[in-house]
């Protein structure tokens, strides 16, 4: 690329090295963040947390409990979502988990948001991605969903 | 090349090779990136749509490998010593966060237990590690590797 050559003192090259430190530094900054980045849900057990729960009386507490009968989850899942035949336990009434999103959000929606809390009790059986779904799929329903998680012991 | 040229000065850096390198070393640490995480790799659930927990620094890391093993940060520990190791890494920080990476493969018993253990060991509730379903390169990658 000998352009002086024709005379010409105009210069064709457009000069990268700006580019180039903006680029090393996007750099940088995505190698030190992406990787430590995490993504999650957050439960409690409510058998030492009570206290960071509300009381709440029987009748409004919302429990949805996840049977090895009615949503046989053996194996992650394949895919995305669940089986289709996958049907769990919203407050003892057996819905398609797929209403789920629907049913939490017309049972809890209506509530102030520090009442939103869901029970969640499943079979130990159960594969823990399977679980996770339907965590994903009760907290897509409203906003603020506070997952307890019951335990047998 | 042209060697018989009459010599001419060229007075920009040549920096094609520099590019060069950066390149490879960007290639290399995105093959390395998901290895610094602390712990082992497992095979985290993919779920739709995970709430973001954040940067994992400043909380403490379960994993349960497909094993059912447990790890804090990237101590294997054993089930007896897991609250009391758990005590150990919070150390001094009022109310640290715990989190636990379950491989997907487990039994949601394997997670309950450890979920127990946490709350037993003094810890208010706990984040549950997933990872967005569109990551399938990731997935498919640890898929295929079992």
């Amino acid at each position: 690329m000998q352009l002086n050559s024709s005379g010409s003192s105009l210069q064709s090259e457009i000069n990268i090295t700006p580019l180039v430190d903006v680029v090393l530094v996007l750099l940088i900054i995505f190698m030190v963040v992406v990787p430590l980045l995490l993504q999650g849900y957050d439960v409690g057990i409510p058998k030492t947390s009570a206290e960071a729960v509300p009381a709440q009386a029987e009748e409004v507490q919302v429990v949805l409990s996840i049977e090895l009968t009615a949503c046989r989850i053996l194996e992650p899942p394949a895919g995305e979502g669940l089986p289709a035949d996958c049907r769990v336990n919203l407050n003892r009434q057996e819905i398609p988990a797929t209403d789920l999103p629907a049913r939490v959000a017309e049972i809890l929606g209506g509530r102030p948001l520090e009442n939103r809390v869901l029970f969640l009790a499943a079979d130990d059986r159960l594969n823990y991605e399977g679980v996770l779904r339907i965590v994903d799929l009760a907290k897509s329903g409203v906003d603020n969903l506070q997952i307890e998680f019951l335990t047998a012991d | 090349m042209r060697l018989g040229d009459p010599p001419k000065m060229q007075a920009g850096i040549n920096i094609t090779p520099l590019v060069d390198v950066v390149l490879v070393l960007l290639i290399i640490f995105m093959v390395m990136a998901p290895k610094m995480r602390k712990g082992p790799e497992v095979n985290l659930p993919n779920t739709a749509k995970p709430p973001e927990q954040g940067d994992e620094r400043g909380k403490i890391l379960v994993t349960i490998d497909d094993a059912g093993g447990l790890w804090i940060d990237d101590q294997p520990v054993a089930p007896e010593q897991f609250g009391e190791s758990l005590r150990a890494a919070a150390g001094a920080q009022p109310d640290p966060k715990v989190v636990i990476r379950g491989d997907a493969r487990l039994r949601f018993r394997q997670v309950r237990e450890a979920m127990s253990a946490v709350e037993d060991a003094g810890f208010r509730g706990v984040g549950l590690v997933a990872q967005r379903a569109e990551g399938k390169a990731k997935g498919d990658r640890d898929h295929a590797t079992q």
